[in-house]
């Protein structure tokens, strides 16, 4: 069995209830997988002086940057599938992150999701705001969407054609849901959805969507027309959807991750701990630290940093990945977001949207 | 200060004005000798030195290193042959000649004391002066208006030393709109705001950085410690801090030997608490460009040596200390490399700026000066090609630049 299947079968079992991988033995071991098999990551822990035998620790393994992405193929092995960053301007200069091993993103992904999204268990019917997989096969989201479709839902539609979002089908699918008060599950980038809102509110229409109905969403600000606070967006949801601010849970997922993190409102809820402070979570295979830009090392509690996560799932890249992201600490587990540097090449999944509208 | 009603302000104005009257048949050596004087006493002022650190985000050494470079530039020699050239042999025994009763200079705070040379070349003119300070610097031109005033009281009435956020239409529509000639330095936001609202002549300086060359004949080791200082003052925010520096010989040992001068330097002057957002910047473009290919990286404590292997044209960095060093086998094809209009100052060692100085103005620099002295400007530095006096007196005299032997 492969490194890989093996971390796969584990991530999978905790579906189950079996206890979560050991985080820092494999962290390990995966560093000095990935130390003999991907040549650039080698040189570039080499140039560090970091190797196998000086790596002790989860948190001293180099963090590859995310502009790496755009430069290099940073991979184990052959891969499965190659997955692209989103993003309007210098297509050339998008990030591409080779995954060896499908079979390990899923695990972690349906994982994941199961865990912040439906803890409850619920099977809906899944209302996709993004692509479907045949017009975006290089788009990790949209794998991600089709995954849990598959494994989760009673249905899958796919609201976003080459035009863009499908406003009037999807309006009428909702007003079929109002009507049954059949629970969905709307998941999809924040831009699509702000677009319902928009045509909402132009046609003067709120709907009041089932109990447990839930949303999820994913981008933030990129792509949006105009600016929507996370607040607002929560408001929306209420006003016209009937969506509960508990059941919106916003996904923060990149490219380069093979693991995502939640908002914490449902799991919180359904596990019955207060609801406050809102924060991002992650699996256990997942950490992030918040360093300081200049010496990477961790931040004080409570300031902003950038963001650096360490995902077991990226055994066939490298798991210690570099963001382009500010965020800060929040709690024992959680992080909150705080924007993208300035500067930073455009991406994210709402830039899908963004893309189809383009020439 | 930002509390200050808007008649309030307009009526300091008015008193200004009527000052400057008073002085109309006044020799301007006075204005020179005064300006000198409260130069001087300036960078001794106790809030001043006190309270710039924090407010500007800069080193204390940083402070105490700078603020002499500041008071220096108000040199007598150089303000004489200043006026000398505009007006002639004589020209500081006389008094000042028709000019712009009022010049409004809305300075930038992205490096301290830009207010010093600002009121002072409205002084100069013979013009009432109205200066606007920006959020990071609200003390240098109060601390220099006072300075004005213990010596010579008279001068110091004829300039107005305000403070409002930017932004601030009405105070930004009263005010400008009473000012001859508004010079404005700062962000391309800024200049379009300032613009829409000033009424009469407009001088704006945007954001432009500068660079530097190395001739085959210089002192490598010499050459690095003076071009480490240049980038390190100011924590390299300013429009005369090097971002790039083209090098004849051995390039990449140049390289090496400038990540040592940065960190020489940085244990003498000190970074200031830069934002986390500027840092952040300053460490992915270093942390892409060391995937780039073409690039390697030296990233030390004291700064980062950004070495490309190939010659290109100049990029700016996110600053933060930051400097690109490139390859370059011929000094005549340096003008190629400048973006017109982008860069403000070259700053050379081992070389004849005199040879380069008829290409690079085509290019839009300003300025060529030895390594070490980027950032100490002489108040004659025609900021933007464009002769200080005589751009506020009203005078076209053509694209200016300054060589500095």
């Amino acid at each position: 069995m492969t490194l890989e299947a093996e971390l796969a079968a584990a991530i999978d079992a905790t579906r189950t209830g079996a206890p979560a991988p050991d985080f820092e033995a494999w962290a390990l071991r995966i560093f000095a997988h990935q130390f003999a098999r991907n040549a650039p990551f080698r040189a570039f822990c080499e140039r560090r002086g970091a190797t196998p035998a000086t790596v002790t620790r989860w948190d001293d393994v180099p963090p590859v940057p995310t502009a790496a992405f755009r430069h290099v193929d940073l991979a184990c092995g052959a891969a499965e599938a190659v997955f692209k960053t989103s993003g309007t301007t210098n297509a050339a200069a998008r990030g591409h992150h080779l995954v060896p091993s499908l079979a390990l993103y899923r695990a972690s992904a349906l994982a994941a999701f199961e865990r912040f999204v439906i803890p409850d268990g619920f099977r809906l019917p899944y209302l996709c705001l993004v692509p479907p997989p045949t017009l975006r096969p290089e788009s990790s989201l949209v794998r991600m969407c089709a995954w849990v479709g598959e494994a989760f839902g009673t249905s899958v539609e796919w609201l976003v054609g080459d035009d863009g979002v499908d406003v009037e089908r999807l309006l009428g699918r909702l007003a079929d849901f109002e009507r049954t008060g059949e629970a969905v599950a709307l998941v999809g980038v924040t831009a699509a959805f702000a677009r319902v809102f928009d045509a909402c509110r132009a046609t003067s229409r709120a709907l009041r969507l089932g109990p447990a109905t839930r949303v999820v969403d994913t981008g933030g600000q990129k792509g949006l027309t105009r600016p929507l606070s996370r607040a607002a967006f929560l408001r929306e949801c209420w006003t016209l959807l009937g969506v509960p601010g508990y059941y919106c849970v916003n996904e923060y997922g990149m490219t380069e991750l093979c693991s995502q993190r939640y908002d914490s409102a449902l799991a919180d809820r359904f596990e019955g701990r207060s609801l406050a402070p809102r924060r991002l979570v992650a699996p256990p295979w997942l950490r992030t630290r918040v360093v300081d830009p200049d010496t990477l090392a961790p931040v004080p509690p409570g300031a902003t940093g950038l963001l650096v996560h360490h995902d077991l799932a990226n055994a066939g890249s490298v798991a210690a990945v570099l963001t382009e992201d500010l965020g800060r600490p929040v709690g024992d587990d959680g992080i909150e977001l705080r924007g993208r540097v300035a500067g930073a090449v455009p991406r994210g999944c709402s830039l899908l949207l963004a893309e189809l509208a383009s020439p | 200060m930002t509390t200050e009603p808007i008649a309030t302000l307009l009526a300091r104005v008015d008193d200004a004005l009527a000052a400057r009257d008073r002085l109309r048949r006044r020799p301007l050596g006075d204005t020179v000798a005064a300006l000198a004087a409260a130069g001087e006493r300036w960078r001794h002022d106790a809030q001043l030195v006190a309270e710039l650190p924090a407010a500007a985000r800069l080193s204390p050494a940083m402070i105490a290193e700078i603020l002499p470079h500041v008071a220096d530039a108000l040199d007598v020699a150089v303000m004489t042959k200043m006026l000398e050239a505009d007006a002639g042999a004589g020209a500081a025994e006389r008094p000042p000649a028709d000019g712009p009763a009022l010049v409004a200079h809305v300075v930038a705070s992205n490096v301290p004391a830009l207010a010093n040379p600002a009121i002072a070349l409205g002084c100069l003119a013979g013009a009432a002066v109205l200066v606007k300070s920006g959020r990071d610097d609200r003390l240098s031109a109060p601390a220099f208006h006072r300075a004005l005033r213990d010596v010579d009281p008279a001068l110091a009435d004829t300039v107005v030393a305000v403070y409002w956020p930017g932004g601030d239409v009405a105070r930004e529509h009263a005010l400008l709109r009473r000012a001859d000639v508004v010079v404005v330095t700062g962000r391309a936001r800024t200049i379009d705001d300032v613009t829409a609202r000033a009424s009469r002549r407009i001088v704006t300086h945007g954001p432009r950085v500068s660079a530097a060359v190395v001739g085959r004949d210089a002192d490598q080791d010499e050459a690095a410690a003076a071009l480490a200082l240049d980038v390190a003052l100011y924590d390299q925010r300013g429009c005369l801090s090097p971002h790039a520096v083209y090098v004849e010989r051995e390039p990449a040992r140049f390289a090496a030997r400038l990540a040592g001068a940065l960190d020489a330097v940085a244990m003498r002057l000190p970074a200031g608490d830069a934002p986390i957002d500027e840092r952040a910047a300053a460490r992915l473009d270093a942390a892409e460009a060391e995937w780039a290919g073409t690039t390697e990286v030296l990233a030390r404590p004291g700064g980062t040596v950004l070495y490309e292997r190939e010659v290109a044209a100049v990029v700016p960095t996110r600053g933060h200390r930051t400097v690109r060093v490139h390859p370059l086998t011929d000094l005549a094809a340096l003008a190629a490399l400048v973006p017109a209009g982008e860069i403000e100052c070259v700053g050379g060692a081992g070389i004849d700026p005199e040879a380069l100085a008829a290409a690079l103005r085509g290019r839009g620099v300003s300025r060529i000066c030895p390594l070490g002295r980027m950032q100490r400007p002489r108040l004659s530095w025609p900021r933007g090609q464009r002769a200080p006096l005589g751009v506020l007196l009203g005078r076209n005299d053509g694209p200016v630049l300054e060589v500095e032997a």
